[in-house]
């Protein structure tokens, strides 16, 4: 920086020194020096930033609250959708044709075997009508499934022996009648 | 700055320190070099992330979090012709374990398992404990509300391990009604047979999807979100009516079995629009449980099989005739014991002497030589013309798996005893359904329309357009003839018919039974079984319905008349009372059947 001073202001002519000391510069120095007050500044400032990320926290928890919330109703709208969905299938079930002529079954009703029709203009009856007959009725219940060989086999037939080895094997059967442990606990003392 | 100042040193010690500095610049230099080396990686490396993979990475980064969910499409549904559902889709789950974790608390799990849905008790715990897996299946196709409520209940007693997945579950509400033409949905949600796999892609939707970043299963709620609604399929609506098919199907299942026979197949058509209100099959199945039925019952006989139709084809060839001029209802026939025809002989079901029939008595009595003897006066393609005409050897096109147009042999190659079989119908396949649309020709006044069991129109998975809205009609012989013709039907259910069993009480019925002989598959000749049928429509005068039954070899020695005609009377009489067709006052003129 010092290098930098004006030579030529140094080699200045001495006699206006007056007028050069008139001339030389001074700092003004304002007579009120009117300094702002930091402090509301400071305020606002601080206000405006705890207000902003407040505000910015409240929204945030808001949305996020109602994320929270979306997902509770949503599943909710899911469960009672499925619960809607299988009553309904429960619904379809019941009111199945085969479901129906069950009932009217169980309640002595078979099917007409004579259309007839009673016209209400002139109270004529069209075709024959007959009473309805149990004959009428037929099977609505699939068949029975037939019962595999396995579960079904032929009757063993064992010709007993006439003689003394017959009360032997009975007295045996009746001591050895009651529950499986009375079984165990013969055997175990046989033991 | 001030390294830069030249310093002022003795010589002496310039020497020692510029050895010193020349070690200390080295060392600076090599150390500068090493960082520089470093720095110049990292900055390769930055280039790389920043220049070359900054996208892939960038995509990383935003998917930490995204979420990609499928929003599964409805599949939709296939109704009868009133909206009643016979399939539809409905919200399921499958129940897996990991015996890892349930192992240890199994019986607990499996009571719970047993008690609320019904499982085997010791199939679910044998799962629940089964041995190195973490993946077990504890039920299938469960519908949801109750698979979740079974999963509350076991986390409720503290139980981990048990969890659901989705798993689309597929209903048949009725069960087995119509269950041949509707078809199933496998294990693994493909199209197994029928209407489910013929129309799969209108009834598949199109599947939608959803992105969202997520945090312990919360949507962030300014993440990125965006949702494609899933697009439903259509539903499919059938000209079936349910109740019709059920009571159809139960009565043709009592016949069958009370008949001891192999199957039996019945159509009911709308005689005016051709759309068929029933088309049934026995045996069939239930498709909720696919896995149990014979695999030859899973489709449509009705559709799929042909067989010889027998003396029902009569009808065609009388009706030809009338419309022809070649003969009269009241055509005296002197019909002998037997006709020789190609170096053949032609018996009727019957042995008897000479009769003396007009074609109405041919008819009534199902006269296989009568007919033959009528039949006489065409030539070959003259029969053959008026049978395609009827719609016998081309596909009826209703949009039902494996369809069959039948086999009508051309008349180039027929001999005299081919068209004299064909007269009276063997020699000749057919399906049930396409019988069913020829006789109802007669039916509407000589006009034959297009059968259809889809209502309005749906594409098929091939392209194909149908439905009763692409119905075609054309005219096969003159009202005057298919009147003549229906008032020697009507002589079949009288007294001196050959099915007196299907007439039904206060109403005119036209009909004709049919008793052919089939032919086995593996020998291809006559092996003495027989087909039965009877096809009539009521009320003669002004017909409503056309029900058409077919039973495949009866083993109790039934003909069409004893076998097939009661199933005919039941579903008829069903009808006209369900659809309240009140019988007419007309009597109409009987015609003798013999002279």
């Amino acid at each position: 920086m010092s290098s930098s001073v004006n030579p030529a202001r140094s080699r200045a002519p001495r006699f206006a020194e007056a007028a050069v000391a008139r001339a030389r510069l001074t700092v003004v120095v304002p007579r009120h020096a009117q300094k702002a007050p930091r402090v509301p500044f400071l305020v606002l400032v601080s206000l405006l930033l705890v207000c902003g990320i407040g505000g910015l926290l409240l929204v945030n928890t808001n949305l996020q609250q109602g994320s929270f919330t979306a997902t509770a109703l949503e599943q909710r709208a899911h469960l009672l959708d499925a619960r809607a969905q299988s009553l309904q299938m429960q619904l379809a079930r019941m009111r199945t044709p085969q479901r129906l002529a069950e009932r009217a079954k169980r309640l002595g009703m078979v099917p007409t075997s004579n259309p007839a029709f009673l016209r209400l203009a002139d109270g004529k009856v069209l075709g024959d009508p007959a009473p309805a007959q149990p004959a009428d009725a037929f099977r609505i219940d699939p068949p029975p499934v037939p019962k595999p060989a396995d579960l079904n086999p032929s009757p063993l037939v064992v010709t007993a022996p006439r003689g003394g080895a017959t009360g032997a094997a009975s007295g045996d059967h009746g001591s050895a009648a009651g529950t499986k442990k009375s079984q165990h606990q013969r055997q175990g003392s046989a033991h | 700055m001030t390294q830069s100042r030249p310093p002022h040193p003795g010589r002496s010690r310039t020497r020692r320190r510029r050895s010193l500095r020349g070690a200390s610049l080295l060392r600076l230099r090599v150390g500068f070099l090493l960082i520089a080396m470093v720095v110049s990686v990292f900055a390769v490396r930055l280039f790389e992330l920043q220049g070359i993979d900054a996208q892939a990475y960038a995509a990383r980064a935003q998917a930490e979090g995204l979420v990609h969910v499928t929003l599964p499409a409805t599949r939709g549904s296939i109704t009868d012709r009133n909206g009643i559902p016979l399939a539809e889709s409905v919200d399921g789950e499958m129940i897996v374990a990991d015996p890892t974790l349930t192992s240890a608390h199994a019986p607990a799990i499996a009571t719970i398992l047993a008690r609320q849905l019904h499982l085997n008790y010791f199939a679910m715990l044998q799962r629940l404990q089964a041995p190195d897996t973490q993946f077990q299946y504890l039920a299938r196709r469960v519908p949801a509300a109750q698979a979740r409520a079974v999963v509350q209940a076991i986390d409720a007693k503290g139980f981990s391990g048990v969890t659901t997945r989705r798993d689309p579950l597929r209903d048949y509400p009725a069960h087995d009604v119509a269950a041949n033409i509707v078809g199933f949905m496998n294990d693994q949600n493909q199209p197994g047979d029928g209407e489910e796999l013929v129309f799969d892609k209108w009834l598949t939707g199109k599947n939608g999807r959803a992105t969202y970043t997520e945090s312990g299963g919360n949507r962030i709620p300014l993440g990125d979100n965006s949702v494609t609604p899933p697009k439903p399929g259509h539903d499919l609506h059938l000209t079936i009516d349910r109740d019709v098919q059920w009571y159809t199907q139960r009565v043709l299942r009592d016949a069958v079995e009370g008949a001891n026979a192999e199957s039996g197949s019945a159509v009911v058509m709308d005689v005016h629009s051709g759309e068929l209100l029933a088309v049934a099959d026995d045996p069939t199945y239930d498709p909720n449980d696919f896995t149990a039925a014979n695999p030859d019952d899973l489709g449509s006989r009705a559709v799929r099989d042909v067989y010889e139709p027998g003396s029902v084809e009569k009808v065609l060839t009388t009706s030809a005739l009338i419309n022809a001029h070649k003969v009269t209802p009241r055509t005296k026939i002197v019909v002998p014991p037997v006709i020789k025809s190609s170096d053949h002989y032609i018996h009727d079901d019957v042995a008897h002497g000479t009769w003396h029939l007009t074609l109405t008595g041919v008819l009534a009595k199902s006269s296989n030589i009568g007919t033959v003897i009528a039949d006489r006066q065409f030539r070959p393609k003259q029969l053959y013309d008026y049978l395609r005409k009827f719609g016998l050897g081309s596909p009826t096109d209703l949009g039902v798996n494996g369809e069959s147009a039948g086999v009508l042999p051309p008349w180039r190659g027929w001999r005299q005893i081919n068209q004299d079989n064909i007269a009276f119908g063997q020699g000749v396949a057919v399906s049930a359904v396409q019988m069913a649309a020829a006789v109802n020709t007669i039916a509407n006044g000589g006009v034959y329309v297009s059968p259809s069991i889809v209502k309005g129109r749906a594409k098929t998975s091939d392209g194909r357009v149908v439905g009763s809205d692409t119905r075609t009609r054309h005219r096969v012989v003159s009202a005057k003839t298919a009147l003549e013709e229906t008032r020697m039907m009507e002589a079949v259910t009288r007294d001196g018919g050959t099915a007196p069993m299907a007439a039904i009480p206060g109403y005119e019925v036209a009909g004709k039974t049919g008793t052919a002989q089939r032919v086995n598959q593996q020998c291809h000749c006559y092996d003495g079984t027989h087909t039965v049928s009877f096809v009539g429509f009521a009320p003669a005068e002004q017909p409503r319905f056309l029900v058409y039954v077919v039973v495949q070899n009866p083993r109790n020695g039934g003909f069409g008349g004893t076998t097939a005609g009661p199933v005919f009377k039941q579903v008829m009489t069903y009808l006209l009372q369900k659809y309240g067709v009140p019988p007419t006052d007309v009597t109409p003129p009987k015609i003798p059947l013999e002279w």
